[in-house]
């Protein structure tokens, strides 16, 4: 944990400070408003031989396995580029021999982080799975996979996977106070989970806020502060992909990662402009609205449907009343405290 | 005579009528998700849409990015967590689900995780997502395959249909009772389930195909049903829906995409 009021730092100093070579490293957002500048921060440091959980892999694998970050990968879903033509990073690494791959079920991924978050050693899975190849066919976590068990109150067969808990979470969120206080709404996916199994966690957010938004809005806050190592503000922090509340999906921009991601030599290529060629985050959307204007990002801006506040208001916040009577006893404070002398509760 | 229709408009409509009023529905993403809506505003307006997500009884405004889009409605009824969103699943609360294919053989069993080897793929597809538990526990599944294959022998289980046919899915103690694929969409027609087999057989044909032409995508020798029917001719209303609300699903994905990149490039030519 870093010191208090020390949280708040940049992309940079983060990924130097708290993601090691050879980490289990978390991507913590799910499908949509990935960490995009994080992951691309962790490429530029040409960190190296990460297991990396994601729960689902899109572009952020892609980018992450194209680097050569990444010697195992455990998720649920990867994309592929142009089809049965095409092709991804995921899949040369496989062929390349540079990757080992552990596939599991959206639930089994997600019910993974969850025994973690709680700090169990393993957790009771959905036991169709069986049946399938899933069960079956396994890689670098061969026994330790899946596990069978006998439930000891039913003696039915049990399905269950291991705990996890990654050494450091990069996840992005709409907003965060700067002692790390995380909110986050919309998919709310395995963000949670996937953040407070982890043992040291990165917050990337569009907007760092006051305390008091955070007080008057606790039922949005997915991560508590105590657990936060690290605060970063990073407007657009997720493009290409979208932020609730802040910005659509780029389908220009996806549309050309896509177009690149068939081939490594097209992926490098992207890579080397958007990913190497930028040293941050503003240095990326200059680019951006350099080569391409300003008017797609003007177009993804969203607009505002607010939530309806919900009242945490109450009565009253003190135990004196207006008159400055104790609400229940009826004495004031000069009162209260000649009755205690009297009373002998009083001590010198 | 109603207007002219696309084929993608007549395959949305075939999977929105699986959606029955009150029913509490998991969409994937693309053709699922314009047919959730399609059955929402004209079959089933008290059907409860939900998405893996976590994302609870939403009114799509247009078509969604992916299934943790909440960008395409304004708000929705429950926000809860993917782990939440497979445990009601699991305890029997979505009657129905949705999932692509890749590849499926006569008992209804997906592949969408490999071509080839597992190991050193000849092509390797997305995986399981969710698609593994939701045919294992929403009561019934209606699978969509567009561009994938029938087979004999899957390169890779990903999602359980009705294992080695007959009664084996029910023996095997995994499932739900009467649980696994109710039908089976293509480009063709409607496959369907034997209810003793359990072997898929071909039951309904979309118009201008040709038995011949089904038959020749199945590797082995295909039961059609007798009462065999043809898939109905789209109504006005049916097909102004999916062109006002996801005009890209009725032009299609190549269309769609050779249109939209003609457009990109004319416009960073521009900038």
């Amino acid at each position: 944990m870093a010191e208090a009021n020390g949280k708040i730092m940049t992309a940079k100093e983060a990924v130097s400070k708290f993601v090691h070579n050879d980490d289990h490293l978390i991507i913590g957002n799910y499908t949509v408003g990935s960490c995009a500048e994080l992951v691309y921060e962790v490429i530029r440091q040409k960190k190296k031989g990460f297991t990396l959980y994601s729960q689902s892999g899109i572009f952020d694998v892609e980018v992450l396995v194209g680097a050569g970050c990444v010697d195992r990968l455990i998720t649920t879903y990867v994309i592929r580029a142009g089809g049965r033509k095409g092709g991804s990073a995921v899949e040369r690494a496989l062929n390349a021999g540079t990757l080992e791959m552990e596939d599991y079920t959206n639930f089994d991924y997600n019910a993974r982080l969850v025994a973690g978050m709680h700090g169990l050693s393993f957790i009771q899975v959905l036991e169709g799975v069986m049946a399938t190849d899933l069960f079956r066919k396994r890689s670098f976590m061969g026994e330790d996979k899946f596990r069978v068990i006998k439930c000891p109150y039913t003696g039915k067969n049990l399905l269950t996977v291991p705990a996890a808990n990654p050494d450091v979470c990069i996840v992005h969120v709409q907003r965060a106070d700067k002692d790390g206080n995380a909110q986050y709404w919309g998919a709310l996916g395995s963000v949670a989970a996937a953040a407070l199994a982890s043992k040291r966690i990165i917050v990337s957010c569009e907007e760092i806020v006051e305390h008091d938004v955070i007080q008057s809005s606790p039922h949005l806050t997915i991560i508590p502060a105590y657990r936060v190592d690290a605060v970063i503000e990073i407007p657009w922090g997720a493009h290409p992909t979208e932020v609730l509340g802040h910005y659509n999906i780029d389908f220009f921009m996806y549309g050309l990662f896509m177009m690149a991601d068939g081939t490594a030599d097209g992926l490098k290529a992207w890579m080397d402009e958007w990913v190497y060629g930028c040293e941050n985050r503003t240095a990326y959307i200059d680019r951006y609205i350099q080569r391409f204007g300003s008017s797609v990002l003007d177009g993804i801006k969203a607009r505002a449907f607010y939530s309806a506040p919900a009242n945490y208001g109450s009565a009253f916040t003190t135990r004196w009343d207006r008159e400055g009577r104790e609400r229940n006893m009826g004495l004031t404070m000069e009162e209260l405290e000649k009755t205690l002398q009297e009373r002998g509760k009083l001590y010198e | 005579m109603s207007k002219p229709y696309t084929l993608q408009e007549l395959l949305v409509i075939v999977v929105a009528k699986e959606i029955r009023d009150h029913e509490n529905v998991i969409l994937g993403v693309g053709l699922p998700t314009t047919a959730g809506a399609l059955a929402k505003a004209l079959y089933a307006p008290h059907a409860t849409l939900m998405m893996e997500s976590g994302i609870i009884d939403f009114e799509p405004l247009l078509p969604l990015n992916h299934i943790a889009d909440a960008h395409s409605c304004r708000g929705f009824s429950y926000a809860t967590d993917l782990f939440s969103a497979f445990t009601m699943t699991y305890r029997g609360f979505v009657d129905v689900c949705f999932l692509g294919v890749g590849q499926v053989d006569k008992y209804g069993n997906v592949n969408t995780t490999v071509i080839g080897d597992y190991y050193k793929p000849t092509m390797r597809l997305p995986g399981s997502g969710g698609a593994a538990d939701f045919l294992s526990y929403a009561k019934r599944t209606v699978l969509t395959m567009l561009g994938g294959n029938f087979v004999n022998k899957l390169d890779y289980m990903t999602s359980p249909g009705y294992l080695d046919g007959r009664d084996s899915r029910d023996k095997s103690g995994l499932f739900p009772k009467n649980s696994g694929p109710s039908m089976l969409l293509t480009t063709k027609g409607v496959f369907r389930f034997d209810p003793v087999t359990k072997e898929m057989y071909f039951a309904q044909i979309h118009p201008r195909v040709r038995i011949e032409d089904v038959k020749k995508d199945v590797p082995w020798d295909l039961k059609i049903a007798s009462d065999l029917s043809e898939t109905p001719r789209p109504t006005d209303e049916e097909i102004e829906f999916i062109r006002n609300f996801a005009p890209a699903m009725s032009a299609g994905r190549e269309l769609t995409l050779e249109l939209t990149i003609t457009n990109m490039m004319n416009k960073a030519k521009k900038l």
